[in-house]
């Protein structure tokens, strides 16, 4: 298994890039000072990197490193955790809904050439979409129903 | 694999460096725009709808592609080309990547009361596949083909961006779908689902169990279709909205891993069905 070094180190530089435009985006959205950022950021892009490096070294488990950086951040913020205090303390300072807005911003840009094919899904996306969501809600709802019955909740 | 190998050459800064730039900057620009412009809640009578900085950052974002305004705007043309939106997909998967990490470190605090909240929550995180029975045979009825996989796998949040782009790439069928479904929900979401947590108590089905389907995995649609539930049944308004929020921690928590390991391998498995039994009646 050959580990590319070059593409790894590729992935750090943009990374590194979008939390730059994270940072300058809460910057001006939430008032955030930039420089208090940093070090939480710095954290943020450390863990990122790790997940894709484990993503890189363990190709038969799949598992996105999407989940792993997750879970990652999930293990480290446990109560019980001796990381949990001092990584909050520095992670918080990096609103979650700032890091939402580049993604997008990318996601726009991405399907720049796919506008025909958009066009071709047309309505019936926002069908199905619809169906999608009522499927997910009264799925869970139903099951819940049934396991508070049993349970005697309800 | 030579998805992979593609990926990488995309990454690749060197010689490549003006198409980086042009990209960063226009989302740069992009997001300091969209972020002074802000949240913006719009009062319809049924609902309040919530227009968050993505939202607008998504609509710019495609407007200056080349298809769009970039047709009659040389200059547009000129900044976001072909190289520019191949380079933005991968970014796509990269970028989602922080907001994985911070959004674990929103769960993890709350471990404790998710350990503690019952069976009830945790078994009805597999009413979520429920979805796909009803959406994959009407999205191929539709006519949809490989995008019904991406389109109604899960109801689309981040979580199944990443995992979709990171399987199939965003320009992908499955992409366009994922995120087809994706788009419709943070356009249509809160207003549709404070719709349904209204109305859904005329299921019959107990508002405890309606509460815990408000959990989507989506803040914004659990906080509008808890809030139109817990309007309606004012009651048993504390534990509807502890029901809520602690079944949309637990998507989230759970949402990337039955994605993975259920909901994708169960979507690809009856897409295979439905269209080879679809062939071999013709």
């Amino acid at each position: 298994m050959r580990f590319d070094t070059r593409n790894i180190l590729n992935q750090l530089i943009i990374l590194l890039l979008i939390g730059a435009i994270i940072l300058a985006g809460q910057r001006v959205g939430y008032g955030a000072p930039v420089a208090g950022a940093i070090p939480g950021m710095l954290i943020i892009v450390a863990i990122a990197m790790f997940s894709i490096i484990i993503k890189e070294l363990l190709p038969k488990i799949k598992f996105p490193a999407f989940a792993w950086a997750s879970l990652i951040g999930l293990v480290l913020t446990m109560p019980f955790m001796p990381t949990a205090e001092p990584l909050l303390r520095y992670v918080k300072a990096v609103n979650y809904m700032a890091i939402t807005t580049p993604i997008l911003a990318f996601a726009g840009i991405s399907v720049g050439n796919k506008i025909s094919e958009f066009k071709r899904l047309s309505w019936r996306i926002v069908v199905i979409s619809f169906v999608v969501f009522t499927g997910t809600f009264f799925g869970s709802a139903i099951v819940a129903h049934i396991v508070l019955k049993l349970q005697g909740i309800i | 694999m030579s998805d992979q190998k593609n990926e990488a050459r995309l990454v690749e800064w060197r010689g490549r460096t003006s198409i980086f730039a042009r990209l960063f900057l226009s989302v740069l620009l992009i997001v300091i725009i969209t972020e002074l412009i802000g949240t913006k809640t719009v009062d319809v009578r049924i609902a309040k709808i919530v227009l968050l900085p993505m939202l607008f950052a998504v609509v710019i974002a495609t407007l200056i592609t080349p298809d769009v305004l970039g047709k009659s705007i040389t200059i547009l043309r000129k900044v976001i080309n072909k190289d520019e939106i191949a380079l933005a997909g991968p970014l796509v998967a990269l970028s989602l990547l922080p907001l994985a990490v911070r959004g674990g470190t929103l769960v993890g605090p709350a471990i404790g009361r998710v350990v503690q909240a019952g069976p009830a929550l945790l078994l009805q995180e597999l009413g979520n596949l429920g979805t796909i029975f009803i959406g994959l045979p009407v999205a191929i009825w539709l006519g949809f083909k490989r995008e019904a996989v991406g389109a109604t796998v899960s109801i689309c949040r981040e979580p199944t961006l990443g995992i979709i782009s990171e399987r199939y790439g965003i320009g992908s069928p499955e992409g366009t779908g994922a995120l087809g479904t994706y788009l419709v929900g943070t356009v249509l979401g809160t207003v549709f689902f404070s719709i349904l947590g209204s109305v859904a108590l005329a299921s019959r089905l107990h508002p405890y169990a309606l509460a815990m389907a408000c959990g989507v995995g989506s803040a914004s649609m659990m906080t509008t279709s808890a809030g139109a539930l817990a309007a309606a049944v004012p009651e048993m308004k504390d534990t509807i909205l502890a029901y809520a929020a602690t079944s949309n921690m637990l998507t989230g928590i759970s949402g990337v891993y039955a994605e993975v390991f259920l909901a994708l391998p169960l979507v690809n498995f009856l897409y295979d069905k439905i269209s080879s039994r679809k062939r071999g009646k013709r």
